[in-house]
């Protein structure tokens, strides 16, 4: 049953899109230090949907922070093209949980301030026109005048999904994006984010809690062993073909190899006992 | 007997500011035994909440009431303890005093010291006994609904309700807690009802799954029986080979409740009649396996067109439970079903209740194997005697070491399908009972390879391609095809409920002409190639035509190490007579069914087989398409072990019959069975 697309896979000759090369996190407390990650290393190939999976406390986010350039690796390094990691930049756009919309401003407002802050030079009508494509592309021109208390939680992420690919980054990061959401909303937007990603060819780094979402969305899927000195467990490639339908991926008598495999791990090899 | 815990007939509605009313719950009914764990799934808004705070006794029924151990619920007590998802736990107080709280009202009557006892024994059931200085303030969502559970079984109720209480964790966190909230359960032995809509954590932790419907006018949609063994733990319970069947049934009723509800406005399926037929717009169920063959020739190469069937939509279903309730609640027009299901439905099964089906058509004969992994294989397993010498082996090994014998855990469609019919029948063959020796359980057909993959189980029964996909990928064999057991036996059928008949008879009729001269297409070889392509879309099977071709047009390959043998009628769907919906062979399913306990048979067979298989209809629809449209001779069925099936005396056939269960012997009134649905 399966399609296997072994190209993708295989030629590594080159140094990946995304480097993450022997990162550590440590963090100095009066009781010595705390190791947060111990030694991860990934590569990223370009255009690549990737899901990282890992209890509460296994460094996820420290991770992503560490790719977004929000903060800086102990030891080791992230590189983007061979470039080493510093700071934030345009071309890693994140998107967390809590759509961190600001609440006195427009939707329409919400993404012309980061266009403008990216593309300062552009005239005001390009910029009003990438606006509009990005709202059209998550379906919420209507919504353009109304404020972020006026939509609903998943019409707030189309929004900030919308706002962070408005500014054309090369890479994606999302910060657990879907897990306020209800089950229906969510798999709107899981849908929705898929043909984003395929038409935009774009990078995508996601932090997720729902084994589901990720063997309906990455190509590959990094499980994290638990904290202190967390590091990656395995990574499971995720077969499937492209474009994904939903309903036939339930079908398909490996998705359930899978999803096995992966609660294995994240319920028995490495199970969380959550401490008094 | 008393029930323990019974929700009789509830109604719930609500006034509306303008004058007019919300009906949140319709006619719910369902009785609870002590101990029991029953889940309430459903979308939100559909009135879950509602029916537990009526179990609570913070909210009346409309209508209706709930009676725990003969008394009726009028108000909230100590004896029905509800934990909310949002924890709602005093932030002032430790984890101890919020607990102490309820115990000290609750049971003042006891002495101090045995009620402090009690707090440190909830705290220590929860593992918290070491956070019990803390506040709320201080601890993790997860541990904050721990402090909840604690409270509430503190008082000792004898039902639990649990308002989604894992709703606002996260994934992961969740799961461990419903770990726990599983051994909590398992040694308190409380009575609980949990509302979710998670299906995981439905599957873990219930007995029972309790489906509703959306609201407006929610009522119970489903019942799923949970039958994995306890005490549970998640790993033997996701790879128990009835799991993935059962949480497909509840994704897909999700999805369905999901559909319905993005509908704006439900309207009742329009009925559009033109080309002097009823009816010309159906929506035809379909699985994916070689032999939906004719439903997708007459779509595709324009036969049900040519017919005046000019808008017929073929609906690819999960399983055939999905088709059975398709038709059963009228979503579909029709269906192409496993050969028994016509009569199962019409006798009712499985404590589902009884509904007239017919079929006027059979669509394919033959198509199915029985495959067994490949370590059977290594072991020498390569006939049926030898799976009986291993059978007997394993017995004597269990006894010897004193161990309980491991069944053989095999899996078959449906019921009420050949396969699981022929199963029994070439197990019981060879003196092996397919229910002491073997497990037979229920698995949708596109989920049988990657069971038999991790080892869920040891072999199954099922149409093609699945078992060529599993010689192909080098995982199971063929230890034989339905050729070595009954060559020419029926299949699938069209099925269409009576009532649908008796409404749209033109239009029945339609239907079987388009799929007879369907029928007759794809059994001309010529045309097999083309018919894989249109097999193999994404839209029918979505499957490699390597594993379509063997057995449709190549030579079939059994895995066995030997030759591919050209097997010219392993699919037939038209020649020697196949389309007749006999109802010879139809006396034999009712003979298997009552066998097996599936269905009691019907002292009045011959009228049931009249009204479910329609030999008029096939004959009328046959001549006006230029066919022969005779009934075989009713001769003696023989299968490959010799015993003869007599048409004419069913009941001494099931006498003779060394391996059967208990079988029942009842008079069936078709009429009243109609009139109750």
């Amino acid at each position: 049953m399966q399609m296997l697309n072994l190209s993708k896979t295989q030629t590594q000759t080159t140094e990946a899109f995304l480097t993450i090369d022997r990162v550590s996190k440590v963090y100095p407390t009066p009781k010595g230090d705390f190791v947060v990650l111990d030694q991860v290393s990934l590569a990223v190939q370009e255009g690549e949907f990737i899901c990282v999976i890992g209890h509460s406390g296994c460094g996820k986010s420290t991770l992503l922070n560490m790719v977004s350039g929000l903060s800086q690796p102990t030891t080791g390094q992230v590189r983007l093209r061979e470039q080493v990691i510093t700071k934030p930049g345009p071309d890693r756009m994140v998107v967390f949980q809590n759509y961190s919309l600001l609440p006195w401003k427009t939707v329409f407002e919400n993404i012309y301030l980061a266009v403008d802050s990216v593309f300062p030079h552009k005239s005001r009508k390009s910029k009003n026109a990438i606006v509009e494509e990005h709202l059209e592309l998550v379906g919420l021109t209507e919504a353009a005048k109304k404020k972020p208390t006026q939509i609903s939680g998943g019409m707030k992420q189309r929004v900030a999904i919308a706002r962070a690919l408005a500014t054309c980054p090369e890479m994606l990061i999302l910060d657990e994006p879907f897990g306020a959401l209800d089950p229906i909303t969510r798999e709107e937007l899981q849908e929705q984010l898929l043909e984003i990603w395929r038409q935009h060819q774009i990078t995508v780094l996601m932090i997720t809690h729902d084994i589901d979402e990720a063997l309906f969305l990455s190509d590959r899927l990094v499980m994290m062993t638990n904290g202190p000195a967390a590091h990656i467990g395995e990574i499971m490639d995720i077969p499937f073909p492209r474009p994904r339908v939903r309903s036939r991926l339930m079908e398909d008598p490996h998705y359930y190899e899978l999803r096995n495999e992966a609660l294995d791990f994240l319920y028995r090899r490495f199970a969380h006992e959550e401490e008094v | 007997m008393i029930n323990f815990l019974e929700i009789d007939h509830v109604d719930r509605t609500f006034p509306l500011a303008n004058g007019g009313r919300y009906v949140a719950l319709k006619n719910i009914n369902l009785t609870i035994n002590q101990g029991e764990f029953i889940s309430l799934l459903g979308h939100s808004g559909c009135g879950k909440s509602t029916l537990l705070n009526i179990l609570a006794g913070l909210d009346r029924p409309t209508a209706g009431g709930i009676i725990l151990e003969g008394r009726e619920v009028r108000k909230p007590g100590p004896d029905r303890m509800v934990v909310f998802q949002n924890y709602s736990l005093l932030p002032w107080k430790t984890v101890r005093e919020n607990i102490a709280l309820g115990v000290d009202e609750v049971l003042s009557h006891l002495p101090k010291g045995e009620r402090r006892e009690i707090v440190t024994s909830s705290m220590k059931m929860v593992k918290l006994d070491r956070a019990a200085d803390k506040r709320p303030g201080e601890l993790s969502g997860g541990m904050k609904q721990r402090v909840a559970i604690a409270r509430a079984l503190a008082l000792r109720p004898k039902v639990l309700l649990l308002d989604e209480p894992f709703g606002a964790l996260d994934a992961l966190t969740r799961g461990s807690l419903q770990e726990q909230l599983m051994q909590i359960c398992q040694e308190s032995g409380v009575t609980c009802v949990m509302v979710t809509h998670d299906a995981d954590e439905a599957l873990l932790l219930s007995d029972r799954i309790v489906l509703l419907t959306n609201g407006p006018a929610a009522h119970v949609g489903q019942i799923l029986t949970v039958p994995f063994p306890r005490p549970r733990n998640r790993h033997d319970v996701i790879n128990h080979p009835r799991y993935y069947a059962l949480r497909g049934e509840i994704i897909y009723f999700l999805e369905q409740q999901k559909l319905a509800k993005k509908r704006p406005v439900r309207q009742a399926p329009a009925i559009i009649a033109a080309n002097g037929l009823e009816k010309v717009n159906l929506d035809l169920g379909f699985i994916p396996l070689t032999d939906c063959a004719p439903l997708v020739v007459a779509k595709e190469k324009g036969l049900f067109e040519r017919h005046g069937l000019t808008q017929v939509n073929l609906s690819r279903e999960p399983s055939w439970n999905a088709i059975a309730a398709g038709l059963r609640e009228q979503r579909l027009d029709g269906a192409q079903v496993v050969a028994g299901l016509p009569l199962a439905m019409t006798l009712g099964y499985n404590d589902k209740p009884p509904i007239p089906i017919v079929t006027a058509l059979t669509l394919s004969r033959n198509g199915n194997a029985i495959t067994l992994g490949q370590k059977y294989l290594e072991m020498g397993v390569r006939s049926l005697l030898d799976l009986k010498a291993l059978i007997d082996a394993n017995r004597t090994d269990a006894h010897t070491n004193g161990q309980p014998y491991q069944p053989l855990k095999l899996a078959t469609v449906h019921p009420a399908s050949m396969h699981n019919l022929m199963l029994r029948y070439w197990l019981a063959s060879a003196g092996i009972d397919p229910d002491y020796d073997a497990e037979i359980s229920i698995v949708p057909p596109p989920q049988m390879v990657s069971n038999l993959r991790s080892g869920n189980i040891d072999g199954y029964c099922v149409g093609e391609p699945w078992n060529t996909v599993a010689v192909q990928e080098n995982i199971g064999y063929a230890i034989a095809t339905d050729l070595d057991i009954w060559p020419g036996h029926t299949e699938k059928v069209m099925a269409v409920r009576e009532d649908w008949a008796t409404q749209y008879p033109q239009t029945h009729l339609a239907l079987v002409k388009a799929l007879l001269e369907a029928c007759n297409y794809c059994d001309d070889r010529r045309n097999r190639d083309e018919i894989v392509e249109l097999l193999s879309r994404p839209e029918y099977l979505g499957i490699e035509p390597q594993y379509i071709r063997p057995g449709f047009i190549d030579a079939y390959d059994r895995g066995m190490g030997k030759e591919p043998e050209t097997l010219l009628k392993f699919n037939t769907f038209s020649v020697n007579q196949a389309n007749c919906p006999d109802r010879v062979e139809a006396l034999w399913i009712l003979a298997q069914m009552a066998r097996w306990d599936i269905t009691p048979f019907p002292r009045n067979w011959i009228t049931v087989l009249d009204r479910v298989r329609r030999v008029d209809v096939y004959s009328e629809a046959a001549e006006q398409v230029g066919f022969a449209g005779l009934e075989p001779n009713r001769n003696a069925i023989q299968l490959f072990d010799g015993s003869l099936f007599d048409p004419d005396d069913p009941i001494a056939y099931l006498e003779k019959l060394a391996i059967k269960r208990d079988i029942h012997i009842e008079k069936i009134d078709i009429d009243a069975l109609a009139l109750l649905t």
